[in-house]
């Protein structure tokens, strides 16, 4: 299957992307997707672990099993306001 | 109305969002406006502060702590409007007007949707220095969106 992920703020710099594609084996979860993404994106190594999921733009713990056409994203610690 | 603006937030905006939510009367309207302070907690000199949001998540998100407002105090009305893009200091990064009949409706529901911005709403700030520097702004207080739900190492 084939997941979308989105990056922001110092997780797209570190990527030096703001969006990828990742094909994930059927009943990937979301650590899948961080393990696959880390595998592409060496800088990403040891960065994601205060990252939080969203999935389809709701928060998700990242056990949560994925489906193909998914848009995942991962979202730093936020500092609005 | 999008909650988040790439337009300045000026004062006369505050009064005009404080005046729409007095349709009838309330007795007590609360504004919180946030200004972009000139000094970080690391004594450094600030110049701007460059907000980047995940758009659609973001007024999702906002949405849906407006509602959890409206569902936990008596309110009349809400309304919030975040910056995002460049914020000089001295300028308004964000609003959020509460009315309702009772004072400490209003300022617990204020400081409850602040509180929750800062905690959930994907919102970033870079932050832009005097020297010619910048970096992204690391928020410690903000925890798990997922609260005590799931635990996470």
């Amino acid at each position: 299957m084939i997941v979308r992920i989105k990056l922001f703020a110092w997780l797209r710099d570190a990527a030096g992307t703001e969006e990828c594609r990742m094909e994930l084996c059927p009943g990937a979860s979301g650590l899948d997707a961080k393990a696959a993404l880390t595998d592409r994106y060496a800088r990403l190594r040891g960065v994601v672990d205060h990252v939080r999921l969203a999935v389809n733009r709701e928060y998700r713990s990242w056990e949560s099993p994925l489906a193909d056409g998914d848009e995942l994203s991962l979202i730093p610690p936020v500092s609005g306001g | 109305m999008p909650y988040l603006t790439r337009h300045i937030i000026a004062w006369e905006r505050v009064a005009a969002l404080g005046r729409g939510t007095t349709p009838r009367a309330c007795g007590a309207v609360v504004t919180f406006v946030g200004v972009v302070r000139p000094d970080d907690d690391g004594g450094r000199t600030v110049v701007a502060l460059d907000y980047e949001a995940y758009d659609a998540m973001a007024e999702d998100q906002i949405d849906r702590l407006v509602t959890e407002a409206q569902d936990r105090w008596p309110l009349d009305a809400v309304e919030l409007e975040h910056r995002v893009g460049p914020v000089e200091v001295g300028q308004i990064s964000v609003v959020i007007v509460v009315a309702a009949q009772h004072r400490a409706d209003a300022y617990a529901a204020s400081m409850f949707l602040m509180d929750e911005i800062k905690r959930v709403v994907p919102i970033w700030k870079h932050t832009r220095y005097d020297d010619g520097t910048s970096e992204w702004a690391m928020c410690a207080s903000a925890m798990d969106p997922l609260g005590a739900m799931h635990a996470h190492v």
